[in-house]
Order: C-alpha cells, then sequence, then structure tokens
C-alpha cells in the first residue's frame, strides 16, 4: 500500500500529469546520506498524501518539487516541463505562476493584512491575477468567505488572528489564481483535530473545483483517507 | 508591477518595525542635521566673516604685516607697531584720489572692549556686510569731547543705557589698575547689532582721547597734571599722531597705484592694505579648521549609516519565515535584495527630510536669539548647490551601503529551501 501511485487506478493515460519524478536523488552535504526519493507521478487534479517520519526528507522533497532545490540527479517535471534543468529565475517565475504553498506555521507576513496575504501570489505573477477573472481582491475575499474567515478579520494583522484562522489564510492564498499544484507542508500539525478535519475538507474541496492538485505531507497517517493517492517516505531512501 | 509590489512591501515592512527603525532614523536624523547645520553655518561664518568690512579700499598703518594691520584694525586684536603721524595723516587728505579719510587711534579699552577714536567720518563712511552703513539705536553720534558711542554688543553686554557716565581704563584688559576716572565720559549714543567687531567696541572722538592722556605721559598719570573735563575745553586737542587709517578712493581703479604711493611714503614707513585681499588670507588660516570640523560631521552620519546597516542585518534573522513565504510564493531572490535597498534609502530619505525641517526650524528660532546675544548673523536661505550635493550625498551613501544587507539577503534566499531554513 505504501506505493500505490503509478499511473491513475481507471489508467486514464490522456489525463496530463501535474507532476512526474523518476530517479530523483538529493544530497544536502557530502557528510550527509543521500536522499532517496520514490517516483511520483500525479495526474491533473488529483491529491497525493506524503507520509513519512520526521527526517525522511518530505520538505526537501518538496523544496524539489517546488524548484527552490536542484537534485543531484533524476528528473522533475511539472505540468509537461522538465523543471530541474531550468535555471533559477525561471523556476521562480514558474513557482509564482503555477505553484501555491502551505507551510507548517510561520505561514503569513506579519506586515500585511489577511487580504493582502492572500493576494499576495496575484502580484507576483501576472497569470495568477488574470486567473482570478475579477480583481484580486474579489477573489480574495469570496476565498476567505469560503474559508469561514469572518468578514472583521479580513483587514486585520495576521499576527492577531488564530493559528487555524492563519492556516486557512494561507490555503486561501495557495488557491488564488487557480495554480495547478498546491504543495503543503504539514499544514494540519499545529491545529486540533477538529480544525485540521475543517481544514483538510476545505482545502480539498476548493482545490477540486480548480482542477488543482494537493501534495500534502504529514506524520500523521490517519489523514491518508482523504486523498486520492499516498506514499510513504524513508523506506527507499539508502 | 514588481517594483511597484517590492515599494509597498517595503513600505509596509517598514511601518511594521517602526519601533526599533524610528531610533536608527533618529541617530542618522540627527547626524544628517548636523552636517548640514555645520556646512550651513560655516557658509554664513564665511560670509559675516568677510563682510566685517566693506567698501573700504585701503587700510593705512604703520609698516607691518597685512594680517596684523587687519588684525588691530578690523577685529581688534592683537596691538598696534606704531603709530602714524598726525602730519600724514593731514598729507593723505590733501591726496586728490582719496575721496573720505576714518582716522583712528587705538589703545586704551572700557571693561575689557576696545577704545576706538575716531571722528564723525567714521560714522559716515563706515560700511559692513553688502555697503550697510552704521545705524544708532539710540541717541546720536558723539559731538563733545566727553561723550562715547557704545557698541550694540557693549551696551548689552554691561546692561548700559543713553547718558550713563563711563571710565575708561588706560591700556587693554578687563581688569585695568589705571583707570582715566578724572575724565568721565557720557553715553550719547548706541549703535545698532551689526554681527561684526563694530559691536565690541566703545567709540570717542580724537579730542577726547587726546584729553584723557594729558598727564599721562609716563605711562601712569601725574596728579595734578591730568585735565578736568572744564580745563579741557580750552585746549588745542589736535592729536600727534594716530593708529591707523580707513581709506575710500574716488577711483577704485587707483587702488594699486595709491596703495604703492603709501607703501613707498618717504616720510615715514607705512604699510597700505586691501582689506579684501587680507580677509581672504584670514580666511584661508581657518579654513583648515572648519574644513576638519565638516570632515568630522562627514564621520558622525557615516557611523550612523554603518549603525542603520548592523540594524537591517540584526532584523534579516527575524525576517528568515516572511523571506520563506515570499521565496515560495515565488519572488525572486532579486526582489528579497530589493526590499532591503528600498527601506535602507527609505530611511535616509526620510532622515534627510526630517534633518531639512528640523534644521530650518532650529536656525528661524535660534537666528534672532544668535544675533542679539553673540552677534552672529544667521538667516534662513535656500540652500545652495553644494550643501544640496552634501544632502543627496546621505541617501547615495545609503544606497551604496543597503547593498551589504542585500547581498547577504540576495544570497541566503538563493539556498533558500521550502519553509523556513531552520525547518529543513
Amino acid at each position: 500500500m505504501n506505493s500505490q501511485l503509478l499511473s491513475s487506478a481507471d489508467g486514464s493515460i490522456d489525463k496530463p500529469a501535474a507532476l512526474e519524478t523518476s530517479n530523483l536523488t538529493f544530497c544536502w552535504d557530502r557528510l550527509q546520506p543521500t536522499l532517496r526519493f520514490p517516483d511520483l507521478n500525479l495526474p491533473r487534479g488529483e491529491h497525493l498524501f506524503l507520509y513519512g517520519p520526521s527526517g525522511t526528507g518530505k520538505s526537501t522533497l518538496l523544496s524539489l518539487l517546488a524548484g527552490m532545490l536542484s537534485p543531484a540527479s533524476g528528473v522533475v517535471k511539472l505540468l509537461g516541463t522538465e523543471f530541474h534543468t531550468s535555471g533559477a529565475g525561471k523556476r521562480d517565475r514558474f513557482r509564482a505562476d503555477h505553484i501555491g504553498v502551505i507551510f507548517q506555521q510561520f505561514n503569513l507576513v506579519p506586515y500585511l493584512t489577511a487580504e493582502a496575504n492572500v493576494t499576495l501570489p496575484c502580484k507576483l505573477s501576472s497569470r495568477r491575477q488574470s486567473a482570478t477573472g475579477e480583481s484580486p481582491t474579489v477573489a480574495a475575499q469570496r476565498l476567505l468567505s469560503a474559508l469561514a474567515i469572518p468578514q472583521s478579520h479580513w483587514q486585520r494583522k495576521v499576527t492577531q488572528l488564530s493559528i487555524g484562522q492563519q492556516q486557512r489564510i494561507a490555503a486561501a492564498r495557495a488557491l488564488i489564481g487557480a495554480p495547478e499544484i498546491i504543495l503543503a507542508d504539514e499544514p494540519t500539525s499545529a491545529l486540533d483535530s477538529d480544525n485540521r478535519d475543517r481544514f483538510i475538507n476545505l482545502l480539498l474541496g476548493l482545490a477540486g473545483e480548480r482542477n488543482t492538485s494537493v501534495v500534502f505531507v504529514s506524520h500523521d497517517r490517519s489523514l491518508a483517507r482523504c486523498f486520492h493517492h499516498q506514499i510513504e517516505l524513508g523506506q527507499v531512501s539508502a | 508591477m514588481k517594483f511597484r509590489l517590492a515599494l509597498s512591501l517595503a513600505t509596509a515592512s517598514l511601518w511594521y518595525r517602526r519601533k526599533v527603525l524610528a531610533l536608527v532614523c533618529l541617530t542618522l536624523t540627527l547626524s544628517v542635521t548636523l552636517l548640514l547645520g555645520v556646512q550651513y553655518l560655516r557658509t554664513e561664518v564665511k560670509q559675516s566673516f568677510t563682510s566685517t568690512i566693506s567698501d573700504t579700499d585701503l587700510i593705512i598703518g604703520a609698516r607691518s604685516g597685512q594680517l596684523n594691520l587687519l588684525l588691530y584694525t578690523v577685529f581688534h586684536m592683537g596691538d598696534a607697531t606704531n603709530n602714524i603721524r598726525w602730519s600724514t595723516f593731514q598729507a593723505l587728505e590733501k591726496d586728490a584720489r582719496i575721496d573720505w579719510l576714518i582716522p583712528i587711534s587705538l589703545g586704551d579699552s572700557y571693561k575689557g572692549f576696545r577704545v576706538v577714536a575716531t571722528d564723525k567720518a567714521f560714522k559716515e563712511y563706515f560700511r559692513y556686510g553688502q555697503g550697510q552703513p552704521l545705524k544708532l539705536a539710540g541717541g546720536q553720534w558723539f559731538d563733545g569731547i566727553f561723550d562715547v558711542v557704545l557698541g550694540a554688543g557693549v551696551a548689552r553686554t554691561l546692561n548700559h543705557h543713553l547718558n550713563d557716565d563711563v571710565i575708561l581704563s588706560h591700556g587693554g584688559g578687563r581688569t585695568s589698575f589705571s583707570n582715566h576716572k578724572d575724565t568721565p565720559f557720557k553715553v550719547t549714543g548706541i549703535l545698532e547689532a551689526t554681527g561684526t567687531p563694530v559691536d565690541q567696541a566703545v567709540y570717542i572722538s580724537l579730542q577726547g582721547m587726546e584729553a584723557i592722556h594729558v598727564g599721562w605721559e609716563s605711562g601712569v598719570a601725574i596728579p595734578g597734571r591730568t585735565l578736568t573735563p572744564e580745563r579741557a575745553q580750552a585746549r588745542d586737542l589736535t592729536p600727534s599722531a594716530i593708529t591707523a587709517v580707513f581709506a575710500g578712493l574716488d577711483r577704485k581703479i587707483l587702488t594699486f597705484r595709491v596703495q604703492r604711493d603709501i607703501n613707498q611714503y618717504a616720510e615715514e614707513p607705512l604699510s597700505a592694505i586691501l582689506p579684501g585681499v587680507a580677509l581672504s588670507e584670514l580666511w584661508r588660516l581657518m579654513s583648515q579648521f572648519e574644513r576638519a570640523l565638516l570632515g568630522i560631521t562627514g564621520f558622525v552620519v557615516v557611523t550612523s549609516l554603518i549603525g542603520l546597516i548592523a540594524v537591517l542585518l540584526t532584523l534579516q534573522a527575524q525576517r528568515a519565515h516572511e523571506i520563506a513565504i515570499l521565496r515560495a510564493t515565488g519572488a525572486s531572490p532579486g526582489l528579497i535584495a530589493s526590499l532591503y535597498v528600498i527601506e535602507c534609502l527609505g530611511l535616509a530619505v526620510v532622515a534627510c527630510l526630517t534633518a531639512l525641517v528640523l534644521s530650518s526650524l532650529a536656525i528661524s528660532i535660534l537666528g534672532p536669539w544668535l544675533l542679539t546675544n553673540y552677534g552672529i548673523q544667521i538667516q534662513l536661505r535656500p540652500l545652495n548647490l553644494d550643501e544640496w550635493v552634501l544632502l543627496a550625498s546621505v541617501p547615495l551613501a545609503a544606497l551604496l551601503v543597503a547593498f551589504v544587507p542585500a547581498l547577504s539577503a540576495w544570497q541566503k534566499s538563493r539556498s533558500q529551501g521550502f519553509g523556513s531554513p531552520e525547518e529543513l
């Protein structure tokens, strides 16, 4: 059950892949062991659960997928583009255009309001700005309402909000402008179980509406049931 | 679009960290204010220095160096090397090329202020600044032998009013043991403040100077031989010698010829100097000091800029999370670096503008007070080119030093992983 993620279960080959990797390895420095990652192949609009204890390189894998680190060897293909061979500037632009991110915590720029945090990707990417269809502010407000952030909080400094609210605002930021891929790095680890379930349901629901693939990393295996695919890290690492 | 984003992020970030940054900004503001103030004072002092005497074409005294002659006649510093005979003065009066002459006799003092014996020509022809004449704040110019006119600084310091009695002292110095106590003077006039050494002297007639020295030929008063005021009126008090002469010529073009003629005067050794030339020579001596002062102030600004960079670098540690978010959202390392440049530049511009407001406020408040209390004339005026350049060099320097935190941020964010650094 660890690695049931080869093609889609129903074998629909024509569904384009959101991300594909093969033979991916990474090494922080010579003293540390090389990290080897299982091959991934995630079709557009489907969700992947990455599970693994700490130290298995979950965050490193996300860094490689986000193009913030370059692999020692192997191939990363996002939306059909060979990502790892592009220059750093191109990867930054690709990330701005096609990837939404959610961190474990400290997700928000502390000096911006909730709304300004959500519209941030639209300011970095004209593609995502035009994908909102309306003004980014309206899109942000729509997402904030959908994620149950009270209107009175939209103009507040994010540091005044609860952790649960902050994580949902981060989800809104990842979702705005309908990127093809969302990378989430243990976004629920600081939440209680009620908040956690609510967060995952909202995130996956809204992502589904936008045909966005979510790659969700967690050490909490019980969350796996919500995802189309799951994969366990650590077993493959040398 | 990216620039506008960087600008709005930098502004929001500056505002968010305003409590810490206000302090470094204040340091920078104060040092820029100091820099502006010193530069401003430099030009103003030079201005007021070179305007201590105006329209006088030649200063004539006994043979000596031009600085010495300038110092004792105009600035009342030091002493004359010798006197000029009265007959020489009379010969100068006959010179057709000379328009006017102001005879000056120095040597006595009043409570530390120089006594200048002269005549009506001083009030009439002496000019300072841009050819401004002397004005009386009260009373009139001396007429009688025992009348005295006080400079504005003297009247203010010693709190003298019209018709006060004044006892002059023999020789210089603040406390003199030999006073001309038999011959008191009466204050008939007080001059308006000029911001020049004129304010720091008292003016009597040449006859008055002569009268108080009758019986003092040996250097001290010989009892019974000094004059009483009544007996003075009856005597011929034409001086036998004076200290120096200010001269104005009819035609400025003849200045050098007259100067040469006077320098070659056969009857006695004389020196004639051009006050403008002597003043600029004197200023050259002093400008070393004011340049050093400006240099020190420049270093103060550099120090505060280094302080600013130190704070920005310290804040960088705090900003790891927000940089991680921006990077993960797709911001390039260049955008992150530009945040630091904009913030540093913004702080410097704010500091410069505040310094500009602060120094104009200080000058407009302190200006009148300085004039009345110290005789220094400082007025608010638009900045000159030099000062604009100096002011603009502060944001430019800030831009330059901003590359220290910017480069460090650029480098860090290039190797930035997903999430905050410590989580990896």
